[in-house]
């Protein structure tokens, strides 16, 4: 590999366009010495001493009396002090991932996934992690409201039916509005429902809409389905805007199948090539192979005349007709055509846009490759959206007629997630019953006659057909903590027939589920496999297809491009807020977005060249504007991001924020002298751009062109973790060898498969030591690796880390100062220009041999292990944050404050096997070491060793990817000591000789040119 | 002469302290040390009679030892399966059947004042029949044997290794009420630790995070 000149890695634009090396984020501790003190007077230092001798003082009480309070009669599945685990299904979003509750003395304290899961294999989201937190939410309802006050649910349900009855005799419209509902118990008890009224309709509508999808299908194959993808079939991979590693969707099954089809160290080896041809830069983009930008509207012309390419191929008519020539260069389009004319079968081509006549072109694409019933099935369709745009638009338009006599609302909060603000408000007002089963108060549900909060998912019954034939089941593992009710039994109680939910979802399924199956004999032993397993796997329910229509298929000949002077738009989902509907979640709020790293806001994301054109930097605040319907303007005011790798003239921003219930946020973090508000001027955490939503042609479209920026004048500090706790190597150290390598490491596939090495040198040349090998590790020796080629940034690592260790969220103010808490951290490293390349990579305490941190401390708070672990002792710890300063990963952490939780009930969340630090400690990932000890006692009292992939990490577990590896290097076979033997591995500041217990596999990117090179396949 | 005096004064007086405190150094603690402790106790209940004269095991009611981190309190239930019947001592059942038949009448049930809170506990009533009027509440047992927040002692390794439950909680089955007999400080569970993997008997490890994490 000498051949190429090492790639210039970057974090920043800042970075990147600086001449001299920006020191930010060099210092572990980036405020002055003596912080807000200054300089000390004899005066403040007596103070100050009086102070800390009364404190002192005051602490010496008599050592406090605790109490044990035994069960009076023990449940016989509950041992006081031990985890018992229930299968479960998530729902976090619609994508239906199975779950395992951890559940400790009555209630649950971390979900992970379920690895039999035929869905999600065993992954979970960052998403799905956090919801937890959603049960210990003292904002949500503790009970149902009926005009504003409390009722009780014989009140609410008694004035429900009766309204309804008025409606009925006057023939009045009853509608449904929901989210996508995979729950076929909810679908049959709402049919139900419905079928008591004369005028009845369900509208599906997802947030995060792929109508235009099923209405594709419904156009070529007959039928309204989506696809169940199948990504770890295919061989060519090219999607236009379609973020499927990341909110796609469902994008941990997307993960897993993306992975399982990209294996360089499988023999024989499979490394799908995957084009991402987008606008912003997202986080599957920030994986592909080939990324190009393209504007959105461009996609239905590039579909066009790819689509004409692989006809010839195919030798079938479809002429584009005269159209204007192709966004992208014609050699870009050959390559790409044979590319997946090559794969054809083993190919897949999928695009996030919402115009329906580009989504047929992708139909057609596909239809051409012969890629339906291979890498992607219409036969056994996935459920994971249903929505339908058309049916929305229609019922909108009733609303505001005034058609609409009762509106139930279950999973949708319209006013935030749609377009039309005030006049949708009053529309809604003068709907005679609007009841919402909103589990919060919300924007929607604040204007309801009745509000009828539905469980937390924790604490119901339920179940999920996410993809068909895969019925997964959801079980209560608390007692609800408030006065919530099922939306099972809601929707029966208005149906006339009461029933608890355990009941109504045993009746589905003995005669709807039961009879798909033939393994079991009995139902009672199919449901108690289910309740077990978490699933059922079923008779699928098949759809007819038609053949493919190739008369629906229009070319698309040109594309709709801003005028000069202003910008299209895009509005994305992030992958921790989604759409929104978790916006009250402080984990997720504080989690650093995977590409821009900025927590606790939404903002316009501009490529460093308009900003620059138009003069604008980081956090200056701007007038975003588009052209309503009615003449009308639109505006939104956000602060800018510059976010390398997006096209020029496309200003991206996040759904999903502005939300009622983030005003709580406005004190998260610790309240000393300095602190400032966590929230915007208005209250809330970011700016809600659904008012930039429009319809066109029957969809929800979340992109548009025409859109004029102007300069407010004022600013907006982001909080940008991107330049926190950078690892650089000291500039007056001399290396041995005088070699600084990358942190980051990346290899071409074509270099692997001809050199074993894949032009990787690996540098482990035994340097002197300073220290004798004076700590032996006999036993095992703990050791972790992770594949950066598998990694996909999705950070689910990190709230796992969260959730497992008892992570504080410290709030966007503390953030701005460096003190964010996360253990681990995702790095993301940029290289290149314009299509800039993306490696994210999992920096987490690399457990050093040589540890740097503990020959600093004073007080032996931090030593090593003889199992190899850098351990910290947080209760010897004294706070002096050597050990930080002197850590070259940065993967310390200090608790400037006693972190009180702002919600107490959240404090149940809390795992009781690792300590809640106090202020004034250090604390660092250790591996897990509450769960090694676990399995370390459990493997010795059973009498058998322990053996490998007994332990699993947090972050290990949660990976949708498989990217990370855990177990004892002085086994030689586990999978660790595997990984540690690849010829990719390296180890971050290898040259400095700490010894890292951490290995990295090097970035494999499926090409053979090196970036910047001459385009060719 | 004055300072010869004070001298005098402050020599008498330092040998006087060391006089007193020296003998006193032998009781000196460490922080946390709480040895002697012994709380009453919402009942009464006599580890002497159960676990020493009715030779009741210890794993009876502390079963946790062996399957958790915690032995656990037993719950009022696990009292139940003999206190169903056993209602007072024999002494008091057998004078008030000795009266009764003196009187000529059935004998009355004889219920202990101390396992009377057991069954309010319950909401029992006398016939050991739920007792609508009463509320169920559990017991706060006093915990005697305590460990700081930040230690994370199992017990299912210590018992399997054939540790004795006296060894860290002392003659239990020769206490009334229940004391603290050991330190439980972390210098003498390092010393146990050192001392088992010295006589080869099991690994007991030293590392910090056997216990802290």
């Amino acid at each position: 590999m000498g051949e190429d000149s090492p790639t210039r890695y970057w974090k920043s634009w800042e970075e990147r366009t600086s001449a001299a090396t920006t020191e930010a984020g060099h210092d572990e501790f980036p405020e002055p010495l003596g912080g807000i003190v200054g300089e000390l007077s004899r005066r403040s230092f007596l103070k100050a001493a009086g102070f800390t001798a009364a404190a002192a003082l005051t602490s010496c009480t008599r050592t406090p009396v605790e109490k044990a309070i035994p069960y009076l009669l023990p449940p016989e599945e509950v041992v006081p002090g031990r985890s018992t685990w229930y299968a479960s299904t998530c729902a976090g979003c619609a994508a239906g991932c199975g779950i395992l509750v951890k559940w400790r003395d009555g209630r649950p304290i971390k979900l992970e996934g379920n690895p039999d899961h035929p869905v999600s294999h065993g992954g979970l989201c960052a998403v799905g992690q956090a919801s937890l937190l959603e049960l210990y939410d003292s904002s949500r309802l503790r009970g149902p409201l009926l005009d504003g006050k409390p009722a009780s649910w014989d009140e609410v349900d008694r004035a429900i039916v009766a309204r309804l009855e008025a409606i009925q005799q006057r023939r009045g419209a009853v509608r449904f509005l929901t989210g996508t509902l995979t729950s076929p118990t909810v679908q049959a008890l709402l049919r139900r429902l419905l079928g008591r009224f004369r005028d009845a309709r369900h509208v599906t509508f997802d947030a995060l809409s792929s109508s235009a999808i099923l209405d594709a299908h419904e156009k070529t194959h007959g039928v309204r389905a989506l696809p169940h993808y199948r990504f770890q079939r295919a061989e060519v991979i090219v999607s236009l805007d379609a973020d499927f590693l990341g909110t796609w969707i469902s994008p941990v099954e997307f993960t897993e199948g993306y992975g399982a089809g990209r294996t360089p160290e499988a023999k024989p080896v499979r490394f799908s090539y995957h084009v991402q041809l987008e606008s912003r830069l997202s986080l599957t983009g920030a994986k592909a192979d080939r990324r190009v930008r393209v504007l959105p509207s461009e996609h239905g012309s590039i579909l066009t005349h790819l689509a004409g390419r692989l006809a010839g191929k195919a030798n079938l008519p479809f002429a584009p007709g005269p159209s204007e020539a192709s966004p992208l260069p014609a050699t870009l389009l050959d390559e790409l055509a044979d590319r997946l004319w090559e794969a054809r079968g083993k190919s897949l081509i999928i695009c996030g846009s919402q115009d329906v006549s580009a989504q047929v072109l992708v139909n057609l694409v596909n239809h051409l490759l012969g890629n339906y019933g291979a890498t992607l099935d219409l036969a056994q369709p996935s459920f994971q959206r249903q929505g339908s745009d058309g049916d929305l638009e229609a019922l909108l338009q009733e609303i505001h007629a005034g058609k609409v006599s009762a509106l139930f609302l279950y999973g949708v909060n319209p006013l935030v997630e749609l377009p039309g603000g005030s006049a949708l408000a009053s529309a809604l007002k003068r709907i005679p019953l609007l009841v919402s089963l909103a589990p919060r108060l919300d924007e929607t549900a604040g204007l309801a006659h009745a509000v009828c909060p539905d469980h937390h998912f924790l604490e119901s019954w339920g179940d999920a057909e996410a993809t068909s034939g895969i019925v997964s089941l959801s079980q209560p593992t608390l007692h609800p903590l408030g006065n919530t009710r099922s939306v099972l039994e809601s929707l029966a109680a208005w149906g006339g027939r009461p029933a608890a939910a355990y009941d109504l979802l045993r009746e589905h399924w003995e005669r709807r589920i039961f009879p798909r199956q033939h393994r079991e004999g009995s139902f009672q032993a199919f449901w108690d496999r289910a309740v077990q397993t978490g699933f059922a796997e079923v008779e699928p329910r098949r759809v007819q297809v038609k053949p493919f229509r190739t008369a629906a298929v229009r070319p698309i000949g040109r594309a709709e491009r801003p005028p000069t002077g202003t910008f299209a738009l895009l509005l994305y989902p992030k992958v921790g807020i989604l759409d929104g509907r978790h916006a009250n979640n402080p984990w997720l709020q504080e989690l650093p977005d995977p590409i821009s790293k900025v927590v606790w806001d939404n903002y316009a994301c501009l490529s460093p060249a308009a900003a620059a054109r138009l003069g604008l930097g980081e956090g200056e605040v701007v007038r975003l504007e588009v052209a309503a319907g009615d003449g009308k303007a639109v505006a939104l005011e956000l602060p800018v991001h510059l976010q390398p790798g997006q096209h020029d003239a496309v200003v991206a921003v996040a759904l999903g924020y502005g939300r009622r219930g983030t005003e709580r946020f406005a004190k998260i973090g610790p309240q000393w002298l300095l602190a400032r508000p966590g929230v915007g001027a208005d209250g809330l955490v970011g700016k809600d751009a659904a008012p930039l939503l429009h319809f066109q042609g029957g969809t929800l479209r979340y992109d548009r062109v025409g859109l004029r920026l102007t300069r407010t004048g004022a600013t907006h500090p982001l909080a940008c973790t991107q330049q926190h706790h950078r690892i650089t190597t000291p500039k007056n150290l001399p290396l041995v060898g005088g070699e600084a390598r990358p942190i980051v490491r990346e290899t071409r596939l074509s270099l692997l498969l001809t050199d074993r090495a894949g032009g990787h040198t690996e540098g482990a040349q035994e340097t002197e030591d300073l220290w004798p090998p004076d700590h032996p590790t006999p036993g095992h020796r703990w050791a972790m690796a992770i594949d950066l080629s598998a990694c996909t940034g999705c950070s689910a690592c990190v709230i796992a880390c969260q959730a497992e260790n008892n992570i504080p969220v410290v709030g966007k103010d503390e953030v701005l100062r460096q003190r964010e808490m996360h253990w681990l951290r995702i790095d993301r490293y940029y290289a290149g220009e314009d299509e800039v390349d993306v490696i994210h990579q999992p920096m987490l305490c690399q457990q050093c041999d040589n540890a740097p941190c503990e020959t600093v401390c004073p007080v032996l708070a931090t030593v090593h292990s003889a199992e190899g672990l850098n351990q910290q002792i947080y209760n010897r710890c004294v706070g002096t944050r050597y050990c930080a300063n002197n850590c070259p990963y940065k993967t310390r952490r200090f608790n400037w404050f006693a972190y009180a939780r702002e919600d107490r009930l959240q404090n149940l969340v809390l795992n009781p096997d690792v300590t809640v630090r106090s202020r004034g400690v250090m604390e660092k990932c250790t591996f897990c070491i509450q769960r090694i000890q676990a399995a370390k006692i459990e493997a010795r009292q059973r009498g058998v060793p322990l053996a490998d992939g007994v332990i699993q990490v947090a972050c290990q577990q949660s990976c949708p990817a498989r990217a990370i590896a855990f177990g004892d290097l002085n086994d030689p076979k586990s999978q660790v000591a595997q990984w540690m033997q690849s010829p990719r591995r390296y180890r971050v500041l290898e040259e400095m000789n700490f010894r890292p217990a951490v290995g990295y596999l090097a970035v494999v990117r499926n090409r053979t040119e090196t970036k910047g090179g001459a385009p060719h396949g | 002469m004055g300072s010869r005096l004070l001298t005098g004064v402050l020599v008498v007086g330092l040998l006087l302290s060391l006089f007193l405190l020296v003998p006193q150094l032998s009781a000196l603690r460490l922080p946390g040390d709480q040895r002697g402790y012994e709380p009453r106790q919402p009942i009464a209940f006599s580890h002497r009679l159960h676990a020493g004269e009715l030779q009741v095991g210890c794993l009876y009611c502390h079963a946790g030892a062996e399957r958790s981190r915690h032995a656990g309190i037993p719950a009022a239930g696990v009292c139940m399966n003999c206190h169903r019947f056993v209602t007072a001592p024999l002494g008091a059942i057998r004078a008030e059947d000795d009266l009764a038949r003196r009187e000529g009448r059935k004998p009355r049930p004889v219920i202990s004042a101390e396992l009377r809170k057991l069954y309010d506990a319950l909401a029992l009533d006398e016939n050991m029949q739920r007792d609508p009027r009463k509320e169920p509440r559990p017991l706060a047992w006093i915990k005697v044997h305590n460990l700081p927040d930040f230690v994370y002692f199992d017990h299912r390794p210590h018992v399997g290794a054939g540790v004795t439950c006296q060894r860290c909680h002392g003659p239990v089955e020769r206490m009334e009420r229940v004391r603290q007999e050991q330190s439980l400080t972390m210098g003498w569970c390092v010393n146990c630790h050192r001392e088992a993997s010295r006589a080869g008997a099991v690994a007991a490890s030293i590392d910090c995070s056997t216990c802290h994490y």
